[in-house]
């Protein structure tokens, strides 16, 4: 599969400032995550890709091609970006057709484009208020609608949830997950990363300039070797199941958690950790109400990885 | 026996007061604030210069022999009457010396909590917009105060004792009350004139602009159209003028305008009661929460 | 019950912004959530004391909502949304000097301001000009003006919008422990419902001006006592095979999530006793609950 986005030796500086340092990555079709604290060089990258900055040294391409200076790639790319910035005077159907005129596309067209766009963000109800008096969430989402209105075949989010309520997060969500069964490629850059979760589970992590982390969640996750995994069991009795694994090597930690229910276990080999769970749950008769794994999520993985 | 105490938050057990004026510590910190500002207790210590000019001349004025030959022959202008307090006390550099250090100090006293929005943290106290205006106005108060009221009834004072007898009292003993008088009179009005603009924009360098601008502007407008009407009231449009013309009412002098006084407090006091309208409106408490 | 309102109503100009809200809310930190323009502004002006409200009436902490507004604003701390500092001021100073006029003395803000920006995580930073504090630490002073005080409740909007993951975590943490080990009462509007889900016991959830849903979280996300949610590892097919069998109702979500619904009155280790069966391992298994997600968009009636 040809990569959609690759970058090659990516770097950027702003004076003294460090921005990306050496990136050099492939992102394929579908849904990427991108995280990484403040200051990490998410919104470096993504300025980089969409090409409104040069890169210092090194290749960011869009398909194979050259992303600077290549105004027809623009065609294909999408972006929502962060900031809250618009032309205040201007209606919302203005202000979408005002920007698909950049593309070259013939009056009925914007005009049609800029509807489509609107329906699907539900705001034809307000396409003729001006934007200044649209509140957070319509501005959140008449910024996707611009992003969107031109079909591009890539889309860059920066914070595309942020200011949404929880249904319009929702719809959103959806919104994009439909874009990857269209086959196209979304790139999302959130801070709330149950969010990211929601939406996909391939991420790219970003810290001080370099990528600490590519690719599936639970992978990365089981990679992370500092940090056994937990698994929580809430039972009827959970000191005897404590008891019957207590002399299991494969253990590492085991703590009782403060509603006197649940034993959390810390180990390096989950395999044989579950392997042995059911029969021991059988045989000791306990009646067990919940297993999970507390730090299989993102947000472990980031904490494990960017570190306090 | 062992104390141990668990790190962290504990709770405050005091008690709240209710303060007899629940802005001074509004009023406190403004005042604080200003003198951290770079430069302006350079500003500040130079805007007592026009006072401490007129004590130079108060004491020249009593000791006319020992200056006899440095003053020659103008010793008219150094006759000291009440009429000289005004010359000196409405004149333009003092009023553009007060300028200068309510620029430094009050020009942002609302800008700035417009602009960062720290107008919701006052309101989620128990102070209301009263309290928040008088605190902000007390500011600006304090300053004109020190400027202007302070320095002026000492100057009447070391009249006093250059000249070393009550003559000068006892012959205009209303000086003091003029002084005073005028001095209120500045203070509300710059008050409101300042807090007026202040809440009018976000940017503090804006409103440094408009302090100025607007108070010799008005002037300028005055001028024209005074030519194209060529009516004398137009003189009113000019707020250094009227502040001129309630100076000398309240001295006693003659006019310098060929208008009467009453017109001109008019004026100035249609400005403060615009000034309480927008900044009525423009502190709106309840928006605290969007 | 530290807050009681019953029929609030409110309106500006046409638009009806509260409808007769009726609710009381007692022990543990509650969520308030709601579409934009459901009303949550308003009902947290009116319960702060700056509204008066045109029908209804209520105690915030046994105070009148309609004559003892000032005295409200005494006992309750408010975290707003946006941004807000005042330039020039370090954070001691900041923190004090909102204190004062919370009415404390001048001695004791001060003494509070500093305990209270250890508390919160500035203690090494205080002493700088707040122009120079990030994002995440501007949060942290607004959390600290709105402690100063000692407030019994806090009023938190948003607290963790604009921070990055890290940072969000800790201001959870910091929340979370007011909130379990300081008996402060926390109110929380949010929009991100995992904030919500992990610090809140209690939700209201209000639409149109009308409260949609008001309850414990636990009893308002109907617990569904025979429908599970699994992941495993092993012979997928067999596994199913053995519970269909056994009367199951089995459905395959597209992440590997299995749900199962067991006949009535079954026994829920039977589960576990097909996978041994079956050489399956059990790696994740809860009962069903309805998200609160699901539960917003169920009462809020959209979709």
């Amino acid at each position: 599969m040809t990569a959609v986005i690759s970058a090659s030796h990516l770097s950027k500086w702003y004076g003294n400032v460090l921005g990306l340092n050496d990136i050099s990555l492939e992102l394929e079709e579908g849904i990427t995550g991108l995280l990484g604290p403040n200051g990490a060089g998410k919104s470096t990258f993504m300025k980089l890709v969409t090409g409104q900055m040069k890169p210092a040294i090194g290749t960011v391409a869009i398909r194979g091609r050259r992303v600077w200076n290549d105004p027809e790639i623009f065609q294909g790319i999408g972006f929502c970006p962060e900031q809250d910035v618009f032309y205040e005077d201007m209606t919302g159907s203005e202000f979408l057709a005002g920007l698909l005129r950049f593309y070259g596309f013939p009056k009925k067209e914007i005009d049609d484009r800029a509807a489509r766009a609107l329906d699907v963000v539900d705001l034809t109800a307000d396409k003729d208020r001006l934007i200044r008096g649209y509140s957070r969430g319509m501005r959140q989402r008449i910024k996707f609608a611009q992003a969107i209105a031109h079909d591009p075949g890539i889309l860059i989010l920066d914070e595309p949830l942020s200011g949404l309520d929880p249904l319009g997060k929702r719809k959103l969500i959806k919104l994009i997950k439909g874009f990857k069964d269209e086959g196209r490629t979304v790139i999302v850059s959130s801070h709330v990363l149950p969010e990211i979760e929601a939406l996909t589970s391939q991420i790219v992590l970003i810290h001080q300039g370099q990528i600490l982390a590519q690719g599936d969640i639970p992978y990365i996750r089981e990679l992370i070797e500092a940090h056994p995994h937990q698994i929580s069991v809430r039972s009827s009795d959970p000191r005897a199941l404590a008891a019957r694994f207590v002399g299991d090597r494969s253990i590492q930690k085991m703590t009782f958690a403060a509603d006197g229910q649940t034993l959390v276990v810390e180990t390096h080999k989950r395999d044989e950790f579950f392997g042995r769970l059911t029969g021991i749950v059988l045989e000791g008769g306990i009646e067990v109400d919940e297993i999970s794994s507390p730090d299989d999520n993102l947000q472990a993985v980031f904490e494990y990885l960017v570190g306090k | 026996m062992a104390i141990v105490r668990e790190k962290g938050y504990t709770h405050w057990n005091g008690q709240l007061v209710e303060r007899r004026f629940p802005w001074a510590p509004i009023a406190r910190t403004g005042v604080r604030l200003a003198f951290r500002k770079k430069g302006f207790k350079f500003v500040f210590a130079m805007a007592f210069m026009p006072s401490f000019v007129f004590l130079v001349t108060l004491y020249i004025s009593e000791r006319l022999e020992d200056f006899k030959g440095f003053v020659q022959g103008n010793t008219a202008l150094l006759n000291v009457d009440p009429n000289y307090f005004k010359l000196f006390l409405t004149s333009g550099f003092v009023l553009f010396s007060l300028l200068l250090v309510l620029v430094f100090a009050a020009a942002g006293l609302i800008a700035e909590d417009l602009k960062h929005n720290s107008l919701q943290l006052y309101f989620a106290r128990p102070i209301g917009k009263k309290d928040y205006i008088l605190g902000k106005m007390s500011v600006v108060a304090f300053f004109i105060l020190i400027l202007v009221a302070l320095p002026w009834l000492l100057l009447v004072v070391f009249k006093l004792i250059f000249a070393g007898n009550f003559k000068f009292f006892l012959q205009y003993p209303w000086l003091p009350l003029s002084i005073l008088g005028y001095s209120l009179l500045l203070t509300v009005f710059l008050g409101c004139y300042v807090l007026l603009l202040s809440a009018v924009s976000r940017n503090t360098r804006y409103v440094i602009v408009l302090i100025f601008g607007v108070y010799y502007f008005s002037s300028v407008l005055a001028e024209i159209l005074k030519k194209a009407f060529g009516s004398p009231y137009m003189a009113l449009f000019s707020i250094p003028a009227d502040l001129q013309q309630a100076g000398a009412a309240l001295f006693g002098q003659k006019l310098p305008l060929a208008i009467p006084a009453f017109w001109s407090f008019l004026i100035l006091a249609g400005i403060c009661v615009l000034a309480a309208a927008v900044l009525n409106r423009k502190i709106r408490s309840v928006e605290v929460i969007k | 019950m530290s807050i009681e309102v019953k029929d609030l109503s409110f309106r500006y100009g046409k638009i009806v912004a509260l409808d007769g809200v009726t609710m009381r809310l007692g022990e543990g930190a509650v969520g308030l959530l709601g579409p934009n323009g459901a009303g949550k502004s308003t009902l947290l002006r009116i319960l702060l004391g700056f509204l008066v409200p045109e029908r209804g009436e209520g105690t915030v902490l046994d105070y009148d909502i309609r004559r003892d507004q000032a005295m409200i604003r005494r006992s309750v701390g408010y975290m707003p949304e946006s941004d807000c500092f005042i330039a020039g001021m370090d954070a001691v100073t900041f923190t004090s000097y909102f204190g004062e006029l919370s009415g404390m003395p001048r001695q004791e803000a001060m003494k509070r301001a500093h305990e209270v920006l250890f508390y919160v995580g500035l203690g090494e930073a205080r002493y700088r000009l707040l122009d120079t504090y990030s994002a995440g630490m501007k949060q942290r002073l607004k959390l600290a003006q709105a402690l100063v005080h000692d407030p019994k409740i806090l009023f938190l909007d948003e607290p963790t919008s604009n921070l990055d993951p890290t940072g969000r975590a800790e201001i959870l943490e910091l929340i979370r422990d007011i909130s379990v080990h300081k008996s402060i009462q926390v109110l929380l509007s949010s929009h991100i419902l995992d904030d919500i889900e992990s610090l809140c016991e209690t939700v209201v959830i209000l639409n149109k001006g009308r409260l949609a849903a008001e309850g414990r979280m636990a009893d308002l996300r109907a617990i569904h006592y025979s429908l599970y949610e699994l992941r495993i590892k092993g012979d997928g097919s067999a596994f199913r095979k053995d519970l269909e069998s056994a009367g199951s109702r089995v459905e395959e979500m597209e992440d590997g999530l299995i749900k199962i619904y067991m006949p009535e009155g079954a026994d829920r280790m039977d589960l576990f006793r097909a996978a041994a069966r079956t050489g399956v391992q059990m790696r994740y298994f809860v009962k069903s609950r309805t998200s609160l997600e699901d539960l917003f968009a169920g009462v809020v009636g959209v979709d």
